[in-house]
């Protein structure tokens, strides 16, 4: 009898701890969010406190069309052959509809150059190059590639260098009403953006991260995250270790290890499609 | 009297405390995309119960494969392709809630602008910007072209369907 009491004392308690351990489970959802937003808030105060407010999606578009002439007077235009614009366009938005920021509209480029690269501006301005689209092997390819850019957008990374440029261009005013009042400051802003972006290269634990999220969001759409592995490794064959390729990106080596580990952690599985042929046809 | 049914007090406990968790334990997903289809069954081609927007709050019931069977607040349910979903409650890609009270606090300058506000060409400040920096018109015009090109979210479904991706996938 006394045996019984003490089992029926152990599961009541273990009843009672699991319903708390639930509580705890929500709560540290909760926290999370909570915690997040509560992190922004702080973190906005902080913005708010140099002399600096947020950047608004209204500004974030000057910003980014401002950068984004930038780069296509850089790299000599964009190839206008519309079944290209529209394929680009179509595996871009598929990919941005189920990324991390699905809620701002996304525009894709193809510029003409020759050399390997990216590019995304604030405000879901993304290019590839046709030296980069040459590359590339099939369609998830390109849309990890185009996820890595889109995740540059989702994570605002260029504006964390706007923020920093307006700093340093010693704008304590932040929106359109400053850029229309004193725009050589604006220039000054994006100059700098610019130079950050297409010269020195973000912090590379940002390429890192949109490495991860971009193979993530072509990963959400169907397509197989191995992709990604298999053109970082092509890349890395074709340029091996060209120190002016990496001035800008981790080495090829440290990414591929990177993508490798985030596909682990997230659980992503190498059964989604390539899309060769559709690729091949760019329709 | 007391000591012949401890068993019975215990039963009656679990299944008060069993009530009570299977309500904590309920899950919430929240939806991922700008826009998802809630259907009646776990393939593409059931019929379509309701059109889910981003970020709206679903209590799963439960997951098969690559399908996840929810709740939505109005009390419908119906089956979401599961990677449309996330655990994490989206904070939102537009203005954060500090900018669109900066965007308040300076007045005149706070407007309607939406996300959706991104199709009408270089705006007025970065037009400027492309005079002042010497940008060629032709390069404008590539932006210009750039901004306004529309796809819509019809074209990106039926482009999925055709390469069997996601939802559509055989």
């Amino acid at each position: 009898m006394r045996n019984n009491r003490a089992i029926a004392v152990i599961i009541t308690f273990g009843a009672i701890a699991m319903l708390a351990a639930s509580a705890d489970v929500t709560l540290a959802a909760d926290k999370k969010s909570g915690g997040s937003r509560f992190g922004d808030i702080l973190g906005g105060l902080g913005t708010l406190a140099g002399g600096l407010m947020p950047i608004g999606y209204e500004e974030e578009q000057s910003l980014g069309q401002a950068i984004s002439l930038q780069v296509v007077a850089r790299f000599g235009g964009t190839l206008e052959q519309p079944e290209l614009v529209r394929y680009v366009n179509l595996v871009g938005q598929a990919v941005a509809l189920t990324s991390d920021r699905p809620d701002i509209p996304y525009h894709f480029a193809v510029l003409k150059d020759d050399s390997i690269n990216a590019f995304a501006a604030p405000a879901g301005y993304v290019f590839i190059t046709n030296g980069l689209l040459k590359q590339i092997h099939n369609e998830a390819e390109l849309a990890a590639v185009l996820g890595h850019e889109i995740a540059h957008v989702s994570q605002k990374h260029i504006l964390e260098v706007i923020q920093r440029s307006k700093q340093l261009a010693g704008v304590s005013q932040a929106g359109l009403a400053a850029a229309k009042q004193n725009p050589q400051a604006f220039k000054n802003i994006i100059d700098t953006a610019v130079k950050k972006l297409l010269d020195e290269g973000l912090d590379q634990e940002k390429e890192t991260e949109a490495d991860a999220l971009g193979d993530v969001f072509a990963a959400r759409v169907g397509y197989d995250p191995t992709a990604y592995l298999a053109l970082l490794t092509r890349l890395r064959t074709l340029k091996g270790d060209d120190p002016a390729f990496f001035k800008t990106h981790p080495n090829f080596s440290a990414r591929i290890d990177a993508v490798q580990n985030s596909i682990q952690s997230h659980g992503l599985k190498a059964n989604g499609v390539l899309l060769a042929e559709r690729f091949a046809r760019r329709s | 009297m007391h000591a012949r049914h401890p068993l019975r007090l215990v039963l009656l406990i679990l299944m008060i405390v069993g009530g009570l968790f299977s309500v904590a334990w309920a899950e919430t997903v929240f939806v991922q995309a700008k826009t998802a289809k809630l259907r009646s069954g776990k393939t593409s081609l059931d019929k379509v119960v309701a059109d889910l927007q981003y970020g709206e709050a679903l209590e799963v019931v439960k997951t098969e494969g690559t399908w996840t069977e929810v709740r939505t607040r109005s009390g419908v349910t119906g089956w979401i392709f599961a990677s449309k979903t996330t655990t994490v409650k989206p904070s939102g890609g537009g203005d954060d809630e500090l900018a669109k009270a900066g965007r308040l606090f300076k007045g005149k300058e706070a407007s309607d602008a939406t996300a959706s506000a991104g199709a009408r060409g270089l705006t007025e400040v970065s037009g400027e910007y492309a005079k002042r920096s010497g940008i060629s018109q032709r390069d404008r015009d590539m932006v210009d072209r750039m901004t306004a090109y529309k796809i819509t979210d019809q074209e990106v479904e039926d482009f999925l369907k055709k390469g069997e991706l996601g939802e559509y996938a055989k």
